[in-house]
């Protein structure tokens, strides 16, 4: 029984971790430029703002505008994710799986922030997700033309 | 017992994960890459044809309460975490194919684990072998998978101390843990409650849902990832030289 009780609460803790490896595997993926820039900029998305001030100063903005500003990014990207040049209009299986992430990891940093404790890595992962969304949207949305413009060309010029 | 909604959700999962395994194997095929991973394509042919023709094939003959199907899964299961065990030894290498005095030690351990392990599973199905379908059974598999589950972990931190830039095994070992983790907990949590109802409904539908995980994963790893290029071939060396000259 003892041993079966440990085999539970290893192999459980195990799962989660390779749940999380294979996230991180798929965010580590290499895209051929960096999309993201013009979908940021086109839709006025704040999550690099939030990785600099983190990276520049150590600790988040104030944490109830961290929280919304990061929502906010993550309900325009899964929105365009599903809507923008997306012929099928329905996410991927990694899309779903990092959705999914996302939210587990927000409510990590939910807990972070009632226990006191460091908010900045969680907040790191969580615009690494948004980055990524936004680097798919944008690689989708580059393939599509608009006459010689791409369309994220045609975005910034609205 | 399942009701007829629970039925249909675990015959889907498993019709999916048929899907998947076979999906894999086509992949594999179309793109070459079985030569590459000739390992993981006879895993995976073993696994749709003992889990997807022969476990459907038994299940439609004798029935899913018979004896003969009882058997024909659970020795199936062993066969293949067997399977499974000798496809973690093919990533060992792998992982360490610029590290020969390393993978000398490697290899004589992994053969020494296999043989201790397929030794201990033979004398343990031979001598419980009349009373199979006891306690015994389930312990054993979970012993089976958390020893599977605990050589892959070592694979894991093998890769990351090694910092071996190779994505693709990456992902196959991330798949192989889902499963092995998943199965491990599963199989540990009906020992524990001794075949409670909500632990069989969890094992019905949580472990077809593992295999599927690993499943995905791997066709991921098998689409997304650029195959590798072997080191000293031309084709390596002719991208190496244009990219010099870039």
């Amino acid at each position: 029984m003892i041993m079966a009780a440990l085999v539970l609460m290893i192999s459980t803790g195990l799962f989660f971790f390779y749940l999380q490896a294979v996230c991180q595997k798929i965010l580590r993926r290499q895209f051929s430029q960096e999309f993201f820039t013009s979908i940021v900029n086109a839709n006025r998305l704040e999550f690099p703002s939030v990785r600099k001030a983190i990276e520049d100063f150590g600790s988040p903005v104030e944490y109830s505008r961290l929280t919304l500003t990061l929502k906010c990014d993550f309900l325009a990207l899964t929105y365009l994710l599903k809507n923008a040049a997306n012929v099928n209009q329905r996410y991927s299986y990694e899309e779903r799986l990092l959705i999914v992430y996302f939210r587990v990891v927000f409510t990590t940093l939910m807990m972070c922030h009632w226990l006191k404790l460091r908010e900045a890595p969680v907040a790191l992962k969580l615009t690494a997700i948004l980055e990524y969304f936004a680097n798919v949207v944008g690689e989708r949305v580059n393939t599509v033309r608009f006459g010689n413009l791409t369309a994220s060309d045609y975005l910034l010029n609205l | 017992m399942l009701h007829s909604g629970d039925k249909l959700l675990s015959y889907g999962l498993e019709y999916a994960g048929c899907g998947m395994e076979a999906l894999i194997c086509f992949l594999l095929a179309r793109e070459g890459r079985w030569r590459h991973l000739k390992g993981l394509y006879l895993y995976v042919a073993g696994l749709f044809l003992l889990d997807g023709v022969g476990r459907s094939a038994a299940l439609n003959y004798f029935g899913q309460r018979s004896r003969q199907y009882a058997y024909f899964y659970w020795l199936t299961d062993v066969l293949l975490a067997l399977g499974a065990f000798l496809l973690i030894c093919g990533f060992f290498r792998r992982a360490s194919a610029k590290e020969e005095k390393f993978w000398s030690v490697v290899r004589t351990l992994l053969v020494f684990v296999f043989i201790l392990v397929v030794g201990m599973t033979g004398l343990s199905l031979s001598r419980n072998y009349s009373h199979l379908f006891s306690k015994f059974i389930v312990e054993f598999s979970q012993n089976l998978y958390f020893t599977c589950l605990v050589l892959n972990t070592l694979l894991y931190v093998m890769i990351q101390q090694l910092a071996i830039d190779d994505e693709e095994l990456g992902l196959l070992v991330c798949g192989l843990g889902v499963q092995f983790a998943g199965g491990a907990a599963v199989l540990a949590l009906y020992h524990l409650t001794l075949g409670e109802n909500f632990a069989r409904l969890i094992f019905n539908f949580f472990n077809p849902a593992c295999t599927l995980g690993m499943l995905l994963t791997w066709i991921y790893a098998i689409v997304k990832t650029p195959e590798p290029i072997p080191v000293g071939s031309r084709s390596g060396k002719a991208a190496l030289v244009e990219a010099v000259a870039e």
